[in-house]
């Protein structure tokens, strides 16, 4: 795990000594509002519906049990005893006060940890493939080139008020697990002839208009990765429109100019670029990774016990699949119990993975991009009593990339945008469908809740996509289908007019009979159903008797 | 503030400076309770709209706003209800 350097340390230590500051000189009203607003929003802290919210960045999902251990310190002594982990992997705390923010932070930099470039309009927390390092069919591990991102993006002068907020992610395989074409610059380490370099994506995104990135550099040298993203930074800084909130993303300048035009106007910058600064060597790249190698685990014949338990061995199916070091398993932790807001952890819960990656999993946790947590490098021989441990603090939901472990924004509960709930559908559907005999039988499928067009709980991309609506004032929800946020990406198609919170499990019963129906085989999952047939076929079982008239 | 108000009846409502917490304007300042707040006919908006800019020179308050009422003087939109009453889910 990265470690900060003394520079690191310093840094974090007097932002937030300036932002101690900064709330000191708001509370005795030597700042207006509009002066505060973004000094506070650079620090992660928003004012929502009906408190402060304190973003925390994780970066690319990795903590380690002491930073987990202080968050649930934070979430104790400053909010109301829990967290939510977003699709950022970053974490929210939805309670705090605004003169205890600056000891919040102070409590985080002594873990290595900030809010820093969690909002805004900069190059927001670099996000990553929550499997980092742990596959056997990775190519690189994604962490090292998040870290090097990082360290150029913080504070970077010229990108600190870009056109609008600016998402990148990394991953090291062809398997997509971090959403990576949903993302303003998505990164794909691949090999060509044997050279380890990168395929680079641009202009992809959610919000009100969603779009799939395009790709816009087939290969790229390890060398140039700082010196490409710049020239891209810098043609979108140019040229990316201020005048309009909605079209200020990277995805609209590229879809404006067309991906050649703006290629070519990225390769003349990225030409003119004499900062070799930036041009990172062999020996640098090395320090970074030293960072990231995996603990001491000595492979071994261990398989993973037997038990004569039906949770257990559902729990293993489900949730729990091979490390590349024979001998260990990834365990991945639902937080979609049945009846909890997905995403949401107590600070209970977060001392107790705190101890359980200590005792299983070289206090190492991961936060994936789904809101869930993983225990990434568990020994085969533990995994029974890992699993009796877990199952005490309801940790050990058996719904891993079932229709149960849904995405879900704050929705209206919280957020002040926000145009309908989110929250309670996603714990309707997680009632509605909680036996684990009856997902499995619909098998995988993703269901992705956002609580308005912003997007944050990604409905663009579930395979059944649920928007909140406000529609005269009640709350009504749009469904799209044939979403995909993987390495096949794609942008679901809205099915037909919207339901209401009472007609829509019924509506996504209807959705799931259709897909039943057309199931060809057992293995067949819902979005290959999906492109097999089209959505014409689901509107025709949903709309059939339906009485809306809208 | 004013321009887009539609309605008859509001509320004054903002968040607290120091805490965030949703607050009302009563005769006696700022409550968490709507039972003393103010009622505000459309007329009022103004003079109340120079109050709210007043408390929130004097850093009590945050993001004030009109909260609109319905024909039997209940909050009206959902999320002005959630503001009120708290988020709708168990934790
Ligand atoms: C304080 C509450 C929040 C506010 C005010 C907020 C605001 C927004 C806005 C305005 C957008 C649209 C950006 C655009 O289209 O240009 C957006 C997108 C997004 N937000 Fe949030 N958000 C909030 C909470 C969250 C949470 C809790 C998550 C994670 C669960 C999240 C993750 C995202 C993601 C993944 C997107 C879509 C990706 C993209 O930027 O295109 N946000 N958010
Ligand atoms: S999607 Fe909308 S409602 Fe949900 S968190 Fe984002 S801005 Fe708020």
């Amino acid at each position: 795990m990265y470690k900060y350097s003394d520079t690191d340390k310093k840094i974090i230590a007097s932002r937030v000594k300036q932002f101690e500051n900064q709330v000191n000189r708001r509370l005795e009203g030597k700042l207006t509002e509009e002066e505060f607003k973004p000094l506070r929003l650079m620090n992660g802290l928003y004012l929502q519906l009906h408190a402060y919210m304190l973003r925390v960045a994780i970066p690319y999902g990795e903590l380690s049990s002491k930073q987990l251990r202080k968050l649930a310190f934070i979430a104790d002594k400053y909010d109301r005893g829990y967290g939510h982990f977003t699709t950022r992997q970053n974490i929210q705390f939805n309670w705090p006060k605004l003169p205890d923010v600056p000891e919040i932070l102070n409590e985080l930099s002594l873990v290595e940890m900030h809010a820093i470039q969690t909002s805004g309009n900069c190059i927001r927390n670099i996000s990553s493939d929550h499997l980092a390092g742990l596959t056997i069919n990775e190519i690189e591990d994604p962490r090292p080139w998040c870290e090097i991102i990082r360290k150029w993006s913080t504070f970077h002068p010229e990108f600190s008020f870009l056109p609008r907020k600016f998402k990148i992610a990394v991953i090291g395989c062809d398997e997509d697990r971090a959403a990576m074409l949903v993302h303003d610059i998505g990164i794909r380490i691949i090999k060509r002839h044997c050279q380890v370099g990168f395929e680079i994506f641009v202009g992809g995104g959610q919000g009100r208009t969603p779009i799939i990135a395009k790709k816009i550099k087939n290969f790229l040298p390890k060398k140039d990765i700082l010196n490409y993203l710049e020239a891209i930074l810098t043609t979108y800084n140019q040229e990316g429109r201020r005048d309009n909130i909605y079209k200020a993303r990277i995805k609209i300048l590229v879809q404006e100019l067309g991906i050649e035009r703006f290629k070519s106007l990225v390769e003349e910058n990225f030409s003119k670029l004499s900062n070799k600064e930036l041009e990172i060597d062999k020996k640098s790249i090395e320090e970074i990774f030293q960072y990231f190698r995996l603990p001491p685990l000595k492979s071994s014949s261990d398989k993973i016990p037997l038990e004569d338990n039906q949770e257990y061995k559902n729990w293993i199916k489900q949730n729990v699949i091979p490390h590349k070091i024979k001998g260990f398993s990834i365990v991945q932790i639902s937080l979609k119990e049945p009846k909890k807001p997905p995403g949401d952890a107590t600070s209970n819960q977060m001392k107790a993975l705190a101890k359980f990656s200590e005792d299983f999993s070289f206090s190492e946790i991961r936060v994936t991009h789904e809101q869930n947590l993983v225990l990434p490098h568990v020994p085969n021989k533990e995994l029974f009593n890992l699993w009796s441990q877990l199952k005490k603090e309801n940790l050990a939901t058996p719904n891993l990339g079932l229709i149960t472990d849904t995405i879900c924004c704050p929705g209206m509960d919280y957020c002040a945008l926000a145009t309908a709930r989110s929250i309670p559908i996603s714990q309707k559907i997680s009632n509605h469908f909680n036996n684990y005999c009856k997902q499995k039988e619909i098998g995988n499928l993703k269901i992705k809740i956002s609580g308005c067009i912003n997007a944050c709980g990604h409905h663009h991309v579930g395979n059944i996509g649920i928007l909140g609506l406000d529609r005269r004032g009640e709350e009504f929800y749009q469904i799209t289908l044939g979403g995909s946020a993987k390495e096949d990406a794609a942008i679901g198609e809205i099915v037909g007019p919207s339901f209401s919170e009472t007609d829509l499990i019924d509506a996504i019963e209807k959705i799931l009979n259709t897909y039943k129906k057309h199931k060809k085989n057992k293995g067949e999952d819902f979005l290959s159903v999906f492109r097999r047939i089209g959505i014409k076929e689901f509107k025709k079982d949903l709309y059939d008797n339906f009485t809306e008239k809208s | 503030m004013v321009k887009k108000l539609q309605g008859e009846a509001f509320l004054l409502s903002a968040n607290e400076l120091r805490t965030g917490k949703v607050v009302f304007f009563t005769k006696k300042g700022w409550s968490s309770s709507t039972r003393e707040a103010i009622k505000i006919k459309a007329d009022e908006i103004n003079k109340y709209e120079e109050i709210s800019i007043r408390e929130e020179k004097k850093c009590k308050i945050v993001s004030a706003k009109f909260v609109e009422l319905d024909d039997a003087g209940n909050i009206k939109t959902l999320r002005d209800k959630i503001r009120n009453c708290g988020i709708t889910i168990k934790i």
